[in-house]
């Protein structure tokens, strides 16, 4: 951690060397809005000397977002109509947004989410983002990871694992990948979905891991981060999804390390201090999670100890979601200054908040180096956890949130109930070669 | 809809939400109904044209409505709807949702039924690009980057067409104009990869020293304009690295030290992070290829670029900076 105070000052933005274009105009609409937040944590006495910032004061206001969450799950208004075909996620964004807050989930919320999920899981097999659709990859690893926060053997034993094991097989092709539903899309946002879901429900098998590696290998670009498919530009989101499902393969190798690396910590702004999710886009609070929680996996990968730290400013990164993404008047968090909060904003900054404050990693002494055993998934999974030596939470204490999976996005104590249950199962098959 | 006589033999299916069901949408009625009247089309597998029309209003009002999709296509494909219409009705609505997914797909399901992407490839290139229907669809490409530079389903789109189609002689000079409308739009930059390299795959294609002389001056010609600019940067070095690293140092590490040495723009070429970042990477190529003595010179001046960085230029990546010296002094 670093000791020296962090200077505010118009030296960290965007250069344009007097060439003014589209990317720089926008650039410089928003770094303006960032300066005037950030102005107001430096300490005026500071300015002679280049005005340093005071990250005592920022607050995380839990009660406020705790509110909007509920405000959401009480009811929607019409313009959420656009995500009529997403409605196994409202349930995640709400159950995680609210754990990680360390919120109350009572029971009788429990069993709502339940009921809702339920009637949107396909008698094929899958979940489906509203009713009547058909069964979706997002959909199910939503539906399955709220799962997971509901939490209970009621709960689990609503999943029909087989169906989905069916189901997840007819959506794989020839060349690894994963259509996202029936005459659906293609993309890595598959078999990372695919990879999340098996993987939890115990339900691995060669045949549904078979290419799907060597398919996220090929869409690493040659700037270093991952696409969507083969060809198609680096983005924060394809990288998340991509490397988070080769940590479940056990085969993150394959990518080129170094120029993902580079890649990755080259989407920290130096100003703003977020994340943005391609080269010479804009700074967004999602990106807090999707680049943010790309970093622990990156550390496994490169077999980097825990003293070595993250590649990343987590002290900048805590201060843009706490003094820039959070909404004051409505409650919840956003992407940038100016944007409405949303409850997908809401969750995704907060992971990034929580990985960011707690470091979690696996030493690398730790690693298990046999990944081609379905038992390897259980234990490799489970590995992952907090290291109190190396918490750091910027502004007040009470800003502490609690730590997350990098992977599975999900607080660990409801990932370990999961898993413990559905590994006493039999596995599918044994070796996934 | 229930009042409409065109509608009387159906019984709409309300959506089953449960009793007390979380985060509800308080849909308009107008939604809600046309959603209800939507299902009961769907469970009964009705092909029909006012099939067709409510499924265009579902997926206008909500786009990403995939199943609204999916049926949308098997309607067009049983009731024969001209592909060419259905193209322009894709193109009519897309102002409104051009960040949707299901829409791109659509367009490239419609464009595969119109034009055979296999029969297509044994005419030449030119005739190709004279075919109407791929010029149209160029065209509406071009509509929607006009609009939005960096739309990544725009982008993806176009990759695909010039794929399925064989269509790689003209796409540099797509790229061009791009690249000079904004010199930042990393978006045209991983095209002009995507364009000079014909995706192949990594390992496959061969880039000639000429193709890469190319593009080296190519790049010093576009950092010239504003050094501080990520994108050709990140190009030219992910170009050389994978396909040409010994051109790194012989080619152009001396076009970037000139450049730092131009007495009309150095000052702005040294003070961008890219150009430290650059010699980073490489120095620690040609330490690679170096007798030890030279070697350890070389991994020298990578380190002090690595400071460089952390403490002046870059110190938000300080952490990075410090793990790339590491590695520079472990290796």
């Amino acid at each position: 951690m670093s000791t020296i105070p962090p200077v505010f000052s118009y030296d960290y933005r965007y250069d344009d060397n007097e060439c003014e274009t589209e990317t720089s105009t926008k650039q410089a609409e928003v770094e303006d809005s960032i300066g005037d937040i950030y102005l107001n944590y430096v300490d005026p006495s500071s300015l002679a000397q280049g005005g340093v910032i005071d990250d005592s004061k920022h607050k995380l206001l839990r009660s406020r977002h705790e509110q909007f969450i509920h405000d959401s799950i009480k009811g929607l208004s019409s313009g959420f109509a656009a995500l009529d075909s997403s409605q196994p996620w409202f349930s995640f964004w709400c159950l995680n947004s609210l754990d990680i807050l360390g919120c109350e989930i009572n029971q009788q919320l429990r069993s709502r989410v339940l009921d809702r999920l339920s009637r949107l899981q396909s008698p094929s097999g899958g979940f489906c983002g509203g009713s009547g659709q058909l069964p979706h990859l997002a959909g199910s690893y939503a539906a399955i990871l709220a799962i997971v926060l509901v939490g209970g053997e009621a709960a689990y034993q609503a999943i029909d694992r087989m169906g989905m094991y069916a189901w997840l097989m007819s959506m794989k092709r020839a060349d690894g990948a994963f259509t996202m539903h029936l005459d659906g899309e293609v993309d890595v946002r598959g078999v990372y979905c695919v990879m999340v879901v098996a993987s939890l429900l115990n339900i691995m098998t060669p045949e549904l891991v078979k290419g799907s590696a060597e398919f996220i290998a090929r869409c690493q670009t040659c700037e270093g981060g991952i696409g969507p498919y083969p060809g198609v530009e680096a983005h924060g989101g394809y990288t998340l999804c991509g490397l988070a499902a080769l940590d479940i393969l056990g085969k993150t190798d394959l990518l080129r390390l170094n120029r993902l690396a580079r890649w990755m910590s080259a989407r920290q702004l130096a100003f703003e201090g977020g994340f943005n999710g391609r080269t010479n886009k804009l700074v967004d609070g999602c990106y807090s999670y999707w680049m943010g929680g790309a970093f622990p996996i990156l550390q496994k990968a490169l077999r980097r100890a825990r003293c070595e730290g993250y590649m990343y400013d987590r002290a900048a990164l805590q201060r843009y979601v706490l003094a820039c993404c959070q909404d004051r008047r409505t409650g919840g968090l956003r992407d940038k200054p100016g944007k409405s909060a949303d409850l997908y904003h809401t969750m995704y900054c907060l992971l990034g908040l929580s990985l960011s404050q707690h470091y979690v990693g696996v030493e690398p002494s730790e690693q298990v180096s046999d990944t081609a055993s379905v038992y390897s998934v259980p234990v490799r999974m489970m590995q992952w956890g907090a290291m109190p030596a190396s918490l750091l939470v910027l502004g007040m204490r009470s800003n502490m949130v609690k730590p997350v999976h990098p992977v599975y996005s999900v607080p660990y104590t409801p990932l370990a109930n999961f898993v413990k249950y559905f590994y006493a199962l039999p596995p599918l098959a044994e070796q996934l070669v | 809809m229930s009042q409409q006589e065109e509608w009387k033999d159906v019984v709409p299916i309300p959506q089953d939400d449960g009793k007390n069901p979380v985060c509800p949408i308080a849909y308009t009625d107008e939604y809600r109904e046309m959603t209800d009247y939507f299902r009961a089309v769907m469970a009964s597998g009705e092909v029909s044209q006012r099939a067709l029309k409510l499924s265009g209003r579902v997926i206008d009002a909500n786009a990403a409505h995939y199943t609204a999709w999916v049926y949308r296509k098997k309607l067009v494909l049983d009731l024969g709807v001209d592909i060419s219409e259905e193209l322009a009705w894709v193109a009519e609505i897309s102002g409104r949702h051009i960040k949707n997914y299901q829409l791109w797909h659509h367009r490239e399901a419609l464009l595969e039924l119109l034009l055979d992407p296999k029969q297509v490839a044994l005419e030449p290139q030119d005739q190709r690009m004279r075919n109407p229907d791929i010029r149209r669809e160029l065209q509406f490409i071009d509509r929607v980057i006009d609009q939005d530079s960096k739309n990544f389903h725009a982008w993806s789109h176009r990759q695909w067409v010039v794929r399925a189609y064989g269509l790689w002689d003209q796409e540099m000079a797509f790229v061009d104009t791009q690249i000079n409308q904004d010199v930042r739009n990393n978006s045209a930059w991983n095209q002009r990869y995507f364009a000079l390299t014909r995706n192949q795959a990594a390992d496959a294609f061969v880039l000639t020293k000429e193709a890469a002389d190319a593009e080296i001056a190519y790049v010093i010609d576009k950092i010239k304009l504003a050094p501080n600019n990520e994108s050709p940067w990140s190009y030219i070095l992910g170009l050389l690295l994978r396909h040409a690293p010994a051109m790194l140092y012989e080619d152009l590490l001396p076009s970037i030290n000139a450049l730092a040495s131009d007495k009309n723009g150095a000052l702005a070429v040294v003070s961008t992070p890219f150009y430290w970042s650059a010699l980073v990477d490489i120095y620690e190529k040609q330490a690679e290829v170096l007798d030890a003595e030279q070697r350890d010179a070389v991994k020298g001046l990578a380190r002090e670029a690595c400071e460089s960085l952390a403490e002046q230029y870059d110190p938000v990546r300080a952490k990075y900076w410090k793990y790339r010296k590491q590695e520079l002094t472990a290796q």
